[in-house]
């Protein structure tokens, strides 16, 4: 799977890593922002009310 | 990767001639098993990667972000209070800050309502439901309070801080309300609304009064019970001009 990332990015190596930086940062930015807030009310960690439901 | 050093090393032991051992040739199928087991690998590792970035987020980045809302919402109701004369709280964007030195050095922006996108902007908030908070101005009732014990602020991440006798103490535009815990609950279910009724019997509480409850999940880092802190108001102090916070705060 990485390895297929790897091949398929252009340049030499050391582009190849900066465009990966890049990749894996654009992945983090999105979890960050949409995916966990999505989830996060799914996840029984967070109720600090009594709320009888 | 692991694929490519294997066949830069296939090349060069090629270009080395006779002299190097050959591969062993391969057995048909097995590239597409190793392969699958490979991907299967990169993908578990990919999970606790990203569990680990949940982790971070939910302690961390959430904090962050809570802080800052905070700090804006609060800034704001103080430009509020210096903008306007006296006159009734302003609850439109928070109705004042609560301080409790053994649990926080910092103010909690106290605000309306206890649903989970208020209480995320790092703030405390009174319930409107099920049971109605009094306001801290209010002849008798329960001034009730709710806050995230981690995560979005953490707010009241160290409440089992707080001791019986201990102060707490809500800041207004023109009042410091000076509540004294007198019963601290440890843990009780979420479905025990009653520690909000307006004498809180469970507190030990009989005679109408002034009381604060202070509410969030216990232990950390769950949400499977509750915790809760009752207190009495002491006295009500009036604010002067340069604010000098009561004595139980310096």
């Amino acid at each position: 799977m990485y390895g297929w990332i790897w091949r398929h990015l252009p340049g030499n190596a050391w582009v190849k890593a900066l465009l990966s930086l890049l990749l894996a940062l654009a992945v983090v930015y999105v979890l960050f922002q949409y995916v966990f807030p999505w989830a996060e009310p799914l996840l029984p960690f967070n109720d600090v009310t009594v709320d009888g439901q | 990767m692991a694929a490519t050093t294997e066949e830069d090393e296939q090349e060069r032991a090629e270009r080395a001639g006779e002299s190097a051992p050959k591969p062993a040739p391969r057995q048909p199928g097995r590239g597409r098993i190793a392969m699958a087991v490979s991907v299967f690998g990169e993908l578990l590792i990919t999970a606790g990667v990203i569990l680990g970035l949940f982790v971070a987020y939910s302690l961390w980045w959430t904090n962050v972000i809570a802080d800052r809302e905070a700090k804006k919402q609060g800034n704001r109701v103080r430009d509020h209070w210096e903008a306007k004369g006296p006159g009734a709280i302003d609850t439109k964007d928070g109705i004042g800050f609560l301080h409790v030195p053994s649990m926080t050095g910092g103010e909690i922006l106290v605000t309306k309502g206890t649903n989970t996108k208020t209480l995320n902007h790092g703030v405390a908030g009174y319930y409107t439901a099920p049971i109605k908070s009094a306001l801290p101005q209010d002849e008798k009732g329960n001034f009730t309070l709710a806050a995230h014990r981690d995560g979005h602020g953490a707010k009241f991440h160290k409440i089992d801080k707080i001791d019986e006798g201990d102060p707490i103490v809500f800041e207004s535009r023109d009042k410091w309300y000076v509540y004294k815990v007198y019963k601290t609950l440890p843990e009780t279910s979420k479905y025990n609304v009653r520690v909000l009724d307006p004498i809180p019997k469970e507190s030990g509480a009989k005679k109408s009064d002034r009381y604060i409850t202070l509410t969030t999940c216990t232990p950390v880092f769950t949400s499977n019970y509750r915790y809760v802190v009752w207190g009495k108001l002491e006295r009500v102090e009036k604010v002067d001009n340069e604010r000098t916070p009561p004595r139980e705060l310096s």
